[in-house]
């Protein structure tokens, strides 16, 4: 199993290079990587997809809507594939390849974007997600962990209700018949609630008004202010006066405050941790592999990073050391189909 | 019983934080005026940042002050029912921007405040983006969005209306307004990362008045017709269920302020 921190270091490098390049060659490069990716994790379980829409199918449709999007409004590029009677609004004027080109990009960048996150909402349960949440923030955990607790008891309790209701003969023609359905799912989600307060008041989980019973720590809201005052003058001092040292160095000295309040914040939280998550070698390796990849994209790129069409389309450069490099990603492959041949020699 | 000072501490970090989110969405006007310096190009990455802070920060102070067992039940088991409303509709999707889970944002913050209809907001985006796989880029504004929807649902109860007629119409008509304009204010934080050339994209050096048309010009050509749909939506939804749905909540929030006390034994 790979440590959830190892896919989250994974995620920031997908998204740094993602977010660093407008190149089509690398950016294809990148999304074929990340299915790979994707595709090594889908395979063992056979389970639908915990993503709304597959990666594939989205990519599939974002980058021609893109590419239609964007020949459509912009009129703009050497190369005219086709002219719209000026008198249309917004989209009457010269159709061009560069335009196409362009949005097609845009597309391409987003499916990349898309994909990098399904795989971490593939990779990582969410009980994960939630135990990587600060300690400064444990009253929300546990309302994320009650409400994702909650929600299959919800979903059983929409199938009863609506079953009941088939029962007396109700079908759902219009917005009025679903009102017997949502009043008992919201009245018995009420009870429920109720019930599950009366349990954490009989076990002493912060009983009284007062939240946690421990008074409010103002060193903790100093704190807050003092960095968010920080970081919005060192923003402003690059944005206005382009004092760009300057500006960095508040914003750094208030990240560091920042990060100082949660820690004093989540000293008062209380955490148990029955079963601890071994960071392995392979952890390292997928970290150090995701780190490989961005570093040569900024050192070498150079002008292959940035690519536009405009104003007349050329062919895009490669260069094949980053190329080489975006290799880094596809670790995590190794590892999930070295995971599960060793699990099937264990089940033989 | 709050001291003078931790009131004053406390509404300074809600003042700055929801002043700095706003500026987040609407940088893209105002820039210019600030600086017609090509750094601007960056500033969509410094804006988004900034706005992440805020939007901790906020989540830090709003969950301290308000949460007890009682306010952690009733949010957990409340944000698990709107997560599977926008489960459902991520399942089954309903026309345009129709999406059920304003209804009982907007409800759950008139009857229950601020605070609650905030973390029910910015908690059911993100429950939801759990269970769907939708955690993204998106969510943080999506989550800060939704949680002002909940607090200004909270605003509508200086009007003095509980339980009478109008308090359903004023519920609908703000319902009306977050359907377009949560549309409006989510299309803005990508608008610039989209930058490219067209006269419906955000460039850096563009005057506010330009800003402002290329954004109307972008908003009416790919969203407006999305939003009225969601705006039709929300409006069906409270006019049909506010009435019960808000007599059920008052019922249940005359039940949930039990209180523990502690005996010796």
């Amino acid at each position: 199993m790979i440590h959830a921190t190892a896919w989250y270091i994974w995620l920031l490098a997908a998204l740094s290079v993602l977010l660093g390049t407008r190149n089509p060659l690398y950016l294809i490069v990148l999304l074929a990587e990340m299915a790979l990716v994707v595709e090594a994790l889908y395979a063992p379980t056979g389970e639908k997809l915990r993503a709304p829409v597959a990666p594939g199918r989205f990519a599939l449709f974002v980058v021609p809507a893109g590419a239609l999007f964007n020949v459509l409004t912009t009129h703009t590029g050497a190369t005219v594939l086709l002219r719209l009677p000026e008198a249309i609004p917004l989209l009457g004027g010269p159709l061009t390849l560069e335009g196409l080109v362009y949005g097609a990009i845009n597309g391409l960048s987003l499916a990349a974007l898309f994909t990098a996150f399904t795989v971490l909402n593939l990779a990582v349960p969410i009980r994960d997600l939630i135990r990587l949440a600060p300690r400064a923030f444990y009253p929300l955990a546990v309302v994320v962990s009650v409400a994702v607790t909650f929600v299959p008891t919800t979903l059983r309790q929409i199938q009863e209700v609506r079953e009941a209701q088939a029962v007396r003969g109700r079908r759902m023609r219009g917005l009025r018949d679903w009102l017997p359905l949502f009043m008992p799912l919201l009245i018995g989600g009420l009870e429920h609630a109720l019930q599950l307060a009366e349990a954490l008041t009989a076990r002493g989980f912060a009983s009284s008004d007062a939240p946690f019973d421990a008074p409010r720590d103002q060193g903790v809201r100093y704190g807050l202010l003092g960095a968010l005052l920080l970081l919005l003058t060192g923003g402003l001092l690059r944005l206005a006066w382009n004092l760009q040292v300057w500006g960095w160095l508040l914003m750094l000295l208030g990240a560091v405050l920042f990060g100082w309040a949660l820690r004093r914040a989540g000293r008062s939280a209380p955490r148990s941790t029955y079963r601890r998550i071994p960071w392995t070698r392979a952890d390292t390796l997928i970290t150090l592999g995701a780190a490989l990849t961005v570093i040569p994209l900024w050192l070498r790129a150079g002008a292959a990073r940035l690519y536009s069409p405009y104003p007349a389309l050329t062919l895009p450069l490669f260069d094949p050391w980053v190329g080489l490099a975006f290799l880094g990603l596809t670790l995590p492959v190794f590892q999930l189909y070295r995971a599960r041949v060793a699990a099937a020699g264990a089940a033989l | 019983m709050k001291d003078r000072k931790s009131i004053l501490l406390s509404s300074l970090i809600y003042l700055i934080t929801n002043l700095v989110g706003l500026v987040g969405f609407f940088y893209p006007f105002f820039l210019p005026l600030l600086s017609a310096d090509r750094a601007q190009a960056a500033s969509p990455w410094l804006m988004t940042l900034l706005v992440g802070f805020c939007f901790v920060a906020l989540l830090l102070e709003v969950q301290g002050d308000a949460l007890n067992a009682r306010f952690v039940a009733l949010l957990g088991v409340l944000v698990a029912l709107n997560a599977v409303l926008r489960f459902i509709e991520t399942a089954i999707p309903g026309p345009g921007g129709f999406s059920p889970i304003f209804f009982l944002i907007l409800t759950t913050g008139y009857v229950f405040g601020a605070r609650f209809g905030f973390l029910m907001g910015a908690l059911t985006l993100l429950v939801s983006a759990l269970i769907t796989g939708g955690v993204g880029p998106w969510l943080p504004y999506q989550m800060f969005t939704a949680g002002w929807v909940g607090a200004t649902a909270a605003g509508l109860r200086v009007f003095r209306l509980e339980g009478r007629r109008g308090e359903v119409a004023l519920l609908v008509a703000l319902g009306a307004v977050w359907g377009l304009f949560y549309g409006m204010l989510m299309n803005l934080y990508f608008w610039p990362f989209a930058a490219g050339l067209g006269d419906q994209q955000w460039t850096a050096g563009l005057s506010w008045i330009a800003g402002f048309q290329r954004y109307a010009a972008f908003y009416v050509a790919t969203s407006l017709a999305w939003d009225i749909v969601g705006a039709l939506g929300n409006v069906l939804l409270l006019s049909f269920f506010a009435a019960p749905t808000l007599r059920a909540l008052r019922r249940f929030r005359r039940r949930f302020t039990f209180i523990y006390q502690a005996e010796a034994l």
